[in-house]
């Protein structure tokens, strides 16, 4: 085997180039499991730093399969307890004219609707939901992620579409 | 049937909306759209980049450097032979065991000054080097314990588990028969799995299976401490068998009686007046023989 291959990640460079790449898709994978940002950035430091420490031992290809599993480790080992309350940031809106207090408030209700509901989705089907929706990953990608077929990623994003909708609309 | 994730595939902009009408009414696309629009507001907190990439940088560097030093595999050596000592050093202990005969009663004191008084035909079995670490002790019978403040103070028997801090109980272990009796303090027994707290002045009773948890006790000790054995609605084979105990006797009775409930005391320093004490309300006269056996009829 080509050993320069194999070693590529131990480069700082090469680990840098490979970090800007993946620690994004990887925090926010871990945020929608833990729904801490402070618990995910810990999650993704130490994720990392095991990855590189151990960077001999990846598999070409392999690299980032490695680098999530390394994390999902993590997460159900030290934090899976710490569970809180998932909280999104809700982007400032855009610039609405005459809004009404009716509608604001409407809105609001709404948005705490969809995060309750969220919350009670499985945690599969949460998962592969938001890396669509928010972080707007094609299916292809979430199935390579979460080591499952398209198919299945197909299942988990139309329960998860149908049950916020039940939960919303109350049925 | 092929499962059609229609929604997905909606999504994924494969079919369209007015393929979607097939599947979903007019109400729910509308339902799924405001959805799918609010989800879009929804953002994760901010990931830095750059920073992150920093911190990590620095601990790698770091941790990397640590491992060159050979003082940690010294420390972690050194641990390793202290753990082997120290527990080979309690692991090699003997037990210590104390016990009773028929018709024979003892007090003892454990290491941490612990006071045990062991009524007749029992043992007690525990670790006198471990006992600073572990105080933990089994018994087979019965006895009262008058322990000092310190820390968890267990006794294991066949039946339960008793634990405590600091406080005087009293545990019986006969056959199917269970009690613990607490005196002061507050004792948490163990059965089946089931934890029981037991606070003075109470006594938690096993018998047969069936538990019962009592308040009634007033005195300050089991009255078997002043050579009395008290019971309360007990089948009549244990105070039997508790008499044969004390006195090392025979007892030759109608085993019909077996289960009749008996409330009351004998003494352990008169035979004679035991007897009368049991066999009174039960309608009974005894015979004493001369090879040390009763008989009630």
């Amino acid at each position: 085997m080509d050993k320069k291959e194999t070693n590529r990640f131990c480069d700082e460079k090469n680990f840098s180039n490979f970090f800007r790449k993946n620690s994004n898709s990887l925090y926010t994978y871990i945020y929608y499991k833990c729904h801490n940002g402070e618990l995910a950035d810990d999650i993704v430091q130490d994720a990392f730093l095991k990855f590189w420490s151990n960077c001999h031992k990846i598999i070409p290809g392999k690299a980032k399969s490695f680098l999530f599993t390394i994390a999902n480790n993590l997460f159900l080992n030290e934090y899976s307890k710490r569970k809180v309350a998932i909280n999104f940031k809700k982007t400032l809106q855009k610039n609405y004219t005459n809004e009404s207090p009716e509608f604001i408030l409407e809105e609001k209700e709404f948005h705490s609707k969809l995060q309750n509901a969220i919350m009670k989705l499985s945690e599969a089907q949460r998962i592969a939901f938001l890396m669509n929706r928010v972080d707007g990953k094609k299916y292809k990608e979430i199935a390579e992620i979460l080591k499952i077929s398209i198919k299945a990623v197909e299942k988990r994003i139309h329960n998860a579409l149908l049950n916020l909708r039940k939960e919303i609309d109350n049925i | 049937m092929k499962q059609n994730y229609f929604l997905a595939k909606w999504l994924n902009g494969k079919i369209s909306e007015s393929t979607l009408k097939n599947y979903a009414s007019e109400e729910e696309i509308r339902s799924y759209k405001k959805i799918i629009a609010a989800t879009k507001e929804l953002k994760t907190p901010d990931f830095n980049i750059e920073e992150t990439l920093e911190k990590i940088k620095l601990a790698h560097y770091k941790s990397n450097v640590k491992k060159l030093s050979p003082i940690k595999y010294i420390y972690r050596i050194a641990a390793m032979i202290a753990v082997i000592v120290t527990s080979s050093y309690f692991i090699s202990n003997t037990n210590t065991i104390y016990t009773t005969n028929l018709a024979e009663k003892t007090s003892f004191e454990l290491p941490d000054n612990s006071m045990v008084n062991l009524n007749v035909d029992s043992e007690i079995t525990y670790k006198a080097k471990r006992w600073v670490i572990n105080r933990e002790l089994d018994l087979k019978g019965e006895a009262f314990f008058n322990v000092t403040k310190g820390s968890k103070f267990t006794v294991n028997t066949s039946l339960g588990k008793v634990q405590v801090l600091g406080t005087k109980f009293n545990v019986v272990v006969r056959d199917t028969y269970f009690e613990v009796n607490c005196y002061e303090g507050l004792v948490s027994a163990t059965y089946n799995n089931k934890t029981i707290k037991v606070p003075a002045g109470s006594s938690f009773k096993i018998l047969n299976t069936t538990t019962q948890l009592n308040t009634h006790i007033v005195e300050t000790n089991p009255s078997w401490i002043q050579n009395e054995s008290s019971f309360k609605s007990m089948p009549y084979k244990y105070v039997i068998d508790e008499v044969e105990r004390q006195f090392n006797i025979t007892i030759e009775y109608n085993t019909t009686l077996n289960e009749t409930l008996f409330t009351g005391n004998f003494t352990h320093t008169n035979l004679e007046m035991a007897l009368q004490a049991i066999s009174i309300p039960l309608n009974l006269k005894y015979t004493i023989f001369s090879d040390n056996t009763v008989s009630l009829q």
